[in-house]
């Protein structure tokens, strides 16, 4: 196997996932990069080299990728899709990055649960509230339903404090994501460095 | 290949490869030749940055036949990436001016 089918065949395994259409498209460019290579005398070897790694590339285009889903459409999936992007770039300090934003997932995710539970035991006490007053408490049925309307209230703006800050998060994940392309190799030796 | 000199590079690549467009119509190898030529940076990453100027409606494509070989892909600026290039080579020559007359300023206090 030559220099030409083995870059392929790798950019090809590291855009695993993208969708048809889009693969099809990026290994059209690079096919053509070797044609292109070849008309001019360049071995496929020499333009393989002066290409660069076709599986960091790949990370680079899936992480673009993901990163336009979550800006044409805001779904929990293309929130998934930047988090993983960017954790696929594999920047160095992302190790250091990691951790913190597992601990912030995990406290939004604490808080959401709250919101929502605050949200549906609110809803749920509110009926009983109007018709009955709770068994055992100290107020009429006014003071009951207002309770509840509190907790439904609060449930339901912790719940959306949650959804806004999360939707904040991934947005700066974007920022951090781009910033930290490197789309610059020291070409004489086609390493690839910060 | 100095840190620092990567992230200039990185920041200008856009820039550079606005500024051949306007000038002509290109395709994928000639721009990344001719870019790796002038600031030595891997012939890769120019499809990876073309992808998202296309998408940000910067440049648009067409293919155009060729003898030999598939039909060979062309970039051309838009009117918004000609309005984009304007602005960056505005903001860069005033940056690059502003730098310049402080480096000259300590030359001229430590010599």
């Amino acid at each position: 196997m030559n220099e030409r089918d083995s870059f392929l065949r790798r950019l090809r395994s590291g855009l695993w996932g993208l969708p048809r259409p889009a693969i099809d498209d990026i290994i059209a460019d690079y096919e053509g990069h070797f044609d292109a290579g070849r008309a001019a005398g360049r071995s496929d070897a020499d333009v393989a080299t002066a290409l660069g790694d076709p599986s960091r590339l790949a990370r680079e285009l899936r992480a673009e990728a993901g990163l336009r889903r979550w800006e044409d459409e805001r779904s929990l999936a293309s929130a998934l899709g930047v988090i993983v992007g960017v954790i696929g770039l594999a920047a160095l300090d992302l190790f250091v990055i990691l951790p913190v934003l597992i601990g912030i997932v995990t406290t939004l995710f604490a808080f959401l649960l709250v919101g929502l539970v605050a949200c549906l035991g609110g809803g749920f006490a509110l009926p009983f509230a109007l018709v009955t007053n709770f068994p055992g408490f100290m107020g009429d049925r006014l003071q009951a339903a207002l309770l509840s309307l509190g907790v439904l209230g609060g449930g339901a703006s912790l719940t959306a404090f949650c959804v806004l800050f999360t939707i904040g998060l991934v947005n700066l994940l974007v920022r951090y994501g781009r910033a930290h392309y490197r789309l610059i190799t020291a070409g004489s030796n086609g390493r690839l460095r910060d | 290949m100095d840190s620092n000199l990567v992230q200039f590079k990185k920041g200008v690549l856009e820039l550079c490869v606005l500024a051949l467009l306007a000038r002509s119509d290109s395709y994928g190898y000639d721009i990344a030749s001719r870019l790796s030529a002038a600031i030595d940076m891997g012939e890769g990453t120019i499809y990876p940055l073309m992808r998202r100027m296309q998408k940000d409606g910067l440049v648009s494509t067409y293919l155009v036949e060729s003898s030999s070989g598939p039909p060979r892909k062309y970039y051309r600026l838009t009117e918004g990436g000609r309005n984009n290039l304007n602005a960056q080579k505005a903001a860069w020559t005033d940056f690059t001016r502003a730098v310049a007359a402080i480096l000259d300023l300590d030359l001229e206090k430590t010599s």
